[in-house]
């Protein structure tokens, strides 16, 4: 018990009536009432639960559904330039089912998976150690430097022309355009990464009797992995943005191409289908990044 | 001089000056500077901050060069970092994806001097010297900030350096820490016979710490004044001693020679705020 703690209840009635409401306004004044959820919502840099979080995003995404069904329910818009929701269910089933067309949109989701998939697994897998070279050998640096920052600043799709002529039309083109886009902002992220590292950590192992490459494995790696994957998720979307440009240049199969398709015959509501299918495969991989995130790197909070 | 041995570390006649744009005259930092330290003595470079003592200790780990003059440990010239000489900055001081026993067995991890059972029993030791049993599993984010230097101390003794040099290794601490690690660093620095260079510009911290005090100037830094703590404190320190009347004349008699070095590079600053 604290020393300004409120008399027990019994105390104050004894106290007799005229004392009674001088400690009652104390008490109310000495305890603010509890921040409500929504205070701390608006309030600037306010903390809430992860649950909390939750049911805004959830609020915020069925109030966006709601605006979409009663636009499309009132014909505030016109079918043809934005399907409504169910609409767009029954043609993403339909599309699913393989109903009017060769094959399932399975297939198309899976050649797009698949294209995301080599191309951004090429570029990690060339710019994780390149941009840590880059990061520790100033020859490295000196020299890739200049090139990666000219190719990073053109335009992806001015190079389809190029890739088209070099590889043709097959997924060596399309996967090499994604590889474009995504390898040199890659490696000058990881490059950052790397020269992030406290200069202490680095001094450390050296005054431990490591050798530069045990100081790259033991400790560059483990010390810029969390910031890494986080860039690795960044630019794991900006593949997708890639991957529709690529399939819309030149392509028979895959997400992008079943939009474009759609648009040659105003089918409105597979364009949104195919939008919104994007949108759900970036979305889960997005969170599951984050929740492996949050499960590795757990030694940081 | 013959027929005296030579000192376990040498530092003769270093000077270093920086050059941050090739446009400008280098800076001086360090000033020609030679001290002798014995084998297992504890000495403390005292000085204001940014005045050069930090740059002198990291030229004695070989993490820096010297415009002019050498170091020597043990008769051979400092060349560049090594196992010899261990380091405990003030932070990042410790790794935060390994938990307190890997921090510890990490300094043991380059070492091919012993095996790998020996390598775990010195693991074990070291957690215990520093007083974290019952802690090895933590990660070092979740321990307190003292927690975490006796982390880097226990690493560092644990690869077996001849040299520790500490640099304002409790300088982030409350002061309760901070004691309480002081003692124990006395403690350590009594049974395992390191030579250790300790980076300060705390004055408390420098007279109950060390055997020999060297006062920087500002910069370039100078030596101001050699202080033999040995000759009026203990070599075995509590925190008692704080208290004595010994203590605080010393204390209050560096004091005064920092005071007048502080102002001294306040001026400096000025000076070049307002040349600039």
């Amino acid at each position: 018990m604290t020393g300004n703690a409120p008399p027990p209840a019994s105390s104050s009635t004894a106290a007799g009536a005229g004392s009674k409401p001088a400690p009652a306004t104390i008490e109310a004044q000495s305890v603010a009432p509890p921040p409500t959820v929504w205070r701390q919502l608006v309030s600037f840099r306010g903390s809430t639960s992860r649950a909390v979080d939750l049911y805004v995003g959830i609020a915020s995404f069925a109030a966006l559904l709601a605006l979409w069904v009663a636009a499309t329910g009132y014909e505030w818009v016109k079918p043809q330039y934005l399907a409504s929701p169910l609409g767009v269910v029954v043609r993403l089933y339909d599309l699913f089912a393989g109903v009017n067309v060769d094959h399932s949109f399975i297939w198309d989701i899976a050649i797009s998976l698949y294209r995301v998939g080599v191309a951004f697994a090429l570029s990690a897998l060339l710019a994780i150690p390149l941009g840590i070279l880059m990061s520790s050998y100033r020859i490295v640096n000196g020299i890739s430097e200049p090139v990666v920052d000219f190719i990073r600043y053109l335009p992806v799709p001015a190079l389809v022309p190029l890739t088209v002529i070099w590889l043709g039309i097959g997924e060596t083109s399309k996967i090499a355009l994604l590889w474009i886009g995504t390898f040199f902002q890659l490696v000058l992220l990881i490059a950052d990464d790397a020269r992030r590292v406290p200069r202490e950590y680095v001094e450390i192992g050296m005054t431990m009797g490591a050798k530069p490459r045990s100081v790259l494995r033991h400790i560059i790696l483990p010390a810029m992995l969390p910031s890494m994957v986080d860039n690795l998720r960044i630019t794991l979307g900006w593949c997708w943005t890639y991957l529709i440009i690529a399939e819309i240049v030149a392509s028979s199969s895959g997400i992008g191409y079943v939009i474009m398709s759609a648009k040659r015959y105003v089918k409105s509501d597979v364009i949104y289908g195919g939008v919104l299918t994007i949108g759900i495969i970036g979305l889960v991989s997005d969170q599951a990044i984050r929740w492996l995130h949050r499960r590795w790197f757990a030694y940081l909070r | 001089m013959p027929g005296a041995p030579p000192p376990f570390i040498a530092i003769e006649r270093v000077s270093k000056a920086f050059q941050a744009d090739p446009r400008t005259p280098p800076i001086a930092v360090i000033d020609d500077i030679s001290i002798a330290i014995d084998k297992g003595e504890l000495v403390v470079f005292l000085g204001p901050s940014g005045c050069g003592k930090t740059t002198l200790m990291r030229i004695v780990g070989g993490l820096e060069t010297a415009t002019r003059g050498r170091v020597l440990i043990d008769g051979e010239a400092v060349s560049g970092p090594s196992r010899q000489k261990g380091m405990v900055f003030q932070s990042y001081s410790s790794f935060p994806w390994l938990n307190v026993i890997d921090n510890i067995r990490f300094g043991l991890k380059f070492r091919d001097d012993i095996d790998g059972a020996e390598k775990e029993r010195l693991a074990r030791h070291y957690l215990d010297l520093v007083g974290l049993k019952g802690f090895e599993g933590y990660y070092v984010n979740r321990i307190s900030g003292g927690m975490r230097q006796r982390v880097a101390i226990a690493r560092t003794l644990a690869a077996g350096p001849d040299v520790l040099l500490m640099d304002e290794p409790f300088g982030a601490l409350d002061a309760q820490n901070r004691d309480f690690l002081q003692e124990q660093l006395d403690v350590i620095q009594r049974s395992e016979h390191k030579t250790i260079i300790f980076v300060t510009h705390d004055v408390e911290e420098a007279v109950f710490l060390a055997d020999r005090i060297f006062i920087f100037s500002a910069r370039p830094a100078r030596i101001l004044e050699e202080v033999r703590v040995c000759d009026v404190l203990p070599a075995e320190r509590t925190l008692e001693h704080k208290d004595s009347e010994v203590f605080f004349k010393l204390r209050n008699r560096i004091l005064g020679i920092t005071r007048a070095q502080a102002l001294r590079t306040e001026q400096i600053m000025m000076g070049a705020t307002a040349s600039s």
